[in-house]
């Protein structure tokens, strides 16, 4: 029976599908990276073998395009968000959820209420007060709004109803004070869910394009998906360039990826906006 | 007993120090904005100065065909894309759930790799991809199947295609990871009796999987139409704001647009964005209702 059904037509044309499906997934991945050393004709053309042109293209890149200013402005926005937005929403989920109150419960519904509130419906009254706060055109812009996100205090306090109340009960009792125990007894033991709210956190930043694309008007202060998408919209396009561009932003997510695999798919449950 | 009750209203103020950080920030930047939106939607903006026109951004907006079209293209990738995307990530994801053993692993990591990927990065390669003179036609052409290269960005059936496979290619692999959870969590004697029972592959997939998943299948329904509704990056990028003719121009472009881009009038912007929050309201409430008041799984 199982010979039979190890061997069976089914059986192969569902591989060969399903080979055929991760090949169309990886195929951008493997272009983007030969991408990086063809000129540009090749890589409109398609040609799919390493080129020999990657130094020029890495150089272009770095000077042409200011890489390394766009990635660490993109670096920097990302990190900050995830300290401040770990902090804020962790104490903020432990709150909610450790020190149960009707009051703070109702807080919470009307948080959870606005989660389903589109970003593009808010960026108009937030460019306003931007504007009025003298913000415009800074990191601050990008970087304030992202902190707060109710879906990460949500995901949070799903994590800390986890935590035994007991032993909470018996640290007070040994004398910790409250912060104390938040700080140096429940988060410590809820790394993987702190884990997976960086992660949720970092990708919405390190992607964020909508928000960046309305508050930063000068060149130094833009992101990478700015930069790739005003390079896009410019009259020649070093397109060589542009794929190291791309990879380079790809990236720190690729890395992030393979290497927490499941907080990572946990973090993105809720990424979709 | 004093000390007790004293003891409790330190716990309680202590419990709102902890969530005062986070509810400043929503009030700055989320119910603020959300308030002040009703008094911009009221009003005509002429440079820097805005007048009262009352409920007159909304009687401007049934006129508007470019607005009535955006909306129009958002239905039209909600009811073409979302189908086959769910449809395609349940296909593959019950085939690697029952056909492969070994390369299950590395299976699911390549069609999932895609959604490392930023909505920004798809549509640039996507256009990248599918220049007239680029590499699918060239393939295309390579191998017989067209004659003439198609016009994937510059002709107004083609455009809303290429939206549609760009997304495609982002989401299918994400939504198919989600499925295979759920089939996953789905105890096999149920498959071992249906079998007993003589009942065929396909009868069980009909009969037994699908309803199993629904909830998953629900949740993907309502993550990817409150997505489309809010489609930005793809059209404004890979098809240069809504181009051509508007025949890829959403909502969220358009209003992104008359914002920021065209006329600066934050009113009538303010005025469509409500249309798109009544939309997604009214998306979310149904399948809210379908799910039943289920709890969500986080």
């Amino acid at each position: 029976m199982s010979t039979v059904r190890k061997w069976s037509l089914a059986r192969i044309i569902s591989i060969i599908i399903l080979l055929l499906a991760a090949a169309i997934s990886i195929f951008p991945f493997y272009w983007m990276v030969i991408g990086t050393t063809l000129n540009p004709n090749d890589v409109i053309k398609g040609v799919l073998t390493p080129g020999k042109e990657f130094m020029l293209n890495w150089k272009k890149a770095v000077s042409t395009y200011n890489l390394p200013l766009y990635f660490l402005n993109s670096l920097k926005i990302a990190v900050l968000t995830v300290v401040l937005g770990l902090i804020v929403n962790s104490l903020a989920a432990f709150g909610f959820e450790k020190y149960p109150s009707k009051a703070r419960d109702k807080v919470f519904n009307i948080l959870l209420l606005t989660m389903i509130i589109p970003q593009i419906a808010i960026v108009i009254p937030m460019f306003r007060l931007f504007a009025f706060m003298r913000l415009l055109n800074t990191h601050a812009a990008i970087i304030l709004p992202a902190i707060m996100s109710p879906f990460i205090v949500f995901f949070m306090r799903q994590n800390f109803q986890m935590f035994p109340t007991e032993i909470m009960e018996a640290a007070r009792v040994d004398g910790a004070s409250e912060f104390s125990i938040f700080w140096r007894i429940v988060s410590p033991s809820m790394q993987a869910t702190y884990a997976s709210a960086a992660i949720y956190l970092f990708l919405g930043q390190w992607n964020s394009y909508l928000w960046p694309l309305i508050t930063i008007l000068s060149e130094n202060m833009k992101t990478l998906p700015l930069t790739m998408s005003s390079v896009m919209g410019a009259y020649t396009i070093e397109y060589g360039a542009l794929m190291v561009i791309v990879c380079i932003s790809v990236l720190p997510v690729l890395i992030l990826f393979l290497s927490m695999q499941k907080q990572f798919v946990a973090g993105l449950l809720g990424s979709i906006k | 007993m004093q000390k007790q009750r004293s003891y409790q209203s330190y716990l309680n103020r202590f419990g709102w120090l902890c969530v005062t950080p986070a509810i400043v920030l929503f009030c700055l930047f989320m119910l603020y904005p959300i308030l002040s939106s009703l008094y911009y939607v009221t009003q005509k903006w002429r440079g820097a100065t805005s007048t009262f026109i009352g409920l007159g951004n909304f009687v401007r907006m049934l006129h508007d065909q470019v607005f009535l079209q955006a909306l129009g293209n958002n239905f039209i990738f909600m009811a073409v894309q979302i189908p086959i995307m769910v449809f395609l990530a349940l296909f593959l994801a019950v085939l690697l759930n029952q056909e492969v053993q070994k390369l299950r692993g590395p299976l699911r990591l390549a069609i999932f790799l895609p959604s490392v990927t930023s909505l920004v990065v798809v549509s640039v390669l996507f256009r990248m991809l599918l220049q007239t003179n680029g590499m699918l036609n060239n393939l295309l052409i390579g191998a017989h199947i067209i004659k003439e290269p198609i016009g994937w960005l510059s002709d107004p059936f083609w455009a809303k295609v290429t939206i549609i496979l760009a997304m495609t290619w982002r989401w299918t692999g994400y939504n198919m990871v989600f499925f295979l959870v759920g089939l996953q969590s789905i105890d096999p004697q149920i498959y071992e009796a249906a079998e007993v029972d003589g009942a065929s592959k396909s009868r069980q997939l009909f009969q037994i999987t699908i309803p199993l998943l629904l909830p998953v299948i629900l949740f993907s329904l309502v993550t990817s139409t409150s997505g489309t509704m809010q489609l930005f990056d793809e059209p404004n990028i890979l098809t240069q704001g809504g181009q051509p003719y508007n025949s890829t121009m959403t909502a969220a472009v358009y209003i992104y647009r008359q914002a920021f881009l065209v006329n600066g009038n934050f009113g009538y912007a303010t005025a469509l964005s409500y249309v798109v929050v009544l939309i997604s309201g009214i998306f979310a409430f149904i399948q809210m209702r379908l799910l039943g008041q289920r709890e969500p799984d986080k």
